[in-house]
């Protein structure tokens, strides 16, 4: 039996360093692949209170979470490759266009 | 007490690789952690009985997110892009909220809290997550399948080269 600690502990520990890097860097891709983490690190606590209470819902939500994770790298991606177009960068600190 | 073993190993895999996701300077190698980091996520699902996610996990992240990341980056012109800046001394804000959760980690991993008792639920077997899946989730399943066909429609028009109306 896999104690309840340890899940959480690694599912928040995942959240942490994609917390750390979406605030962190100014690459608009790395910034992209640690919303990733975040999204697997909650993946992570719905699996495992999935298998402690002996229930599928977890599950269920998880595959949402992934579906909804899906949409995001989809959607992320173009708008990252349009914003590359013009302005030939990916650090976000040159993200200033609507600035007054 | 094996899939407890299993778990601390990939669990552990999990974590330094993810580590080393946000320290690459070159987002290539950082992909590459990241496909490391998805795998290690789904032996983790599959120590906690959940093969199905772990399946998912794999052909969807594994097979799926890696691979538009890793086109991405070849599409671009890496030669183009004006090098990173970098500030030694990030602002107050910003360190805040990591150091909370933080502490809230340190709070979580030592507190001492009884296993929740097995709920009247029918157990973890693929039949029993098909069955809830399509009866008592079917209105999110049906607006998932929604929400991808929008959002196939949409990136392919913002990722287009021309916008619509001086395409002709």
């Amino acid at each position: 039996m896999i104690p309840i600690n340890a899940v959480f502990g690694l599912g928040l520990v995942l959240f942490f360093i994609g917390l750390v890097g979406v605030l962190f860097r100014k690459n608009l891709v790395i910034m992209l692949m640690s919303l990733e983490l975040l999204l697997n690190g909650v993946n992570v606590i719905f699996a495992g209170l999935s298998y402690i209470l002996k229930s599928p819902r977890g599950s269920i939500f998880a595959i949402f979470v992934i579906i909804m994770a899906v949409s995001e790298a989809a959607v992320g991606f173009a708008l990252v490759l349009s914003y590359f177009r013009q302005k030939k960068t990916y650090d976000v600190d040159e993200l200033n266009d609507l600035k007054g | 007490m094996s899939s407890a073993i299993i778990f601390y190993f990939f669990a552990a895999l999990a974590v330094v690789s993810a580590v080393l996701v946000i320290l690459q300077k070159n987002a290539m190698h950082s992909v590459l952690y990241l496909a490391f980091t998805v795998l290690s996520v789904a032996g983790v699902f599959l120590s906690l009985q959940a093969e199905y996610l772990g399946a998912i996990q794999i052909l969807v992240y594994g097979g799926g997110i890696v691979v538009l990341y890793i086109f991405v980056i070849i599409i671009v012109n890496l030669k183009e892009i004006r090098p990173e800046k970098r500030k030694f001394f990030p602002k107050l804000s910003i360190v805040a909220l990591p150091a909370l959760l933080f502490i809230q980690i340190i709070h979580v991993l030592f507190t001492n809290r009884p296993t929740p008792p097995a709920g009247a639920e029918t157990g973890l077997e693929f039949t029993s997550l098909a069955e809830m899946l399509f009866s008592n989730y079917l209105v999110p399943f049906e607006l998932a399948s929604i929400l991808l066909l929008a959002v196939l429609i949409g990136a392919i028009i913002i990722a287009r080269r021309k916008l619509l109306h001086d395409s002709d």
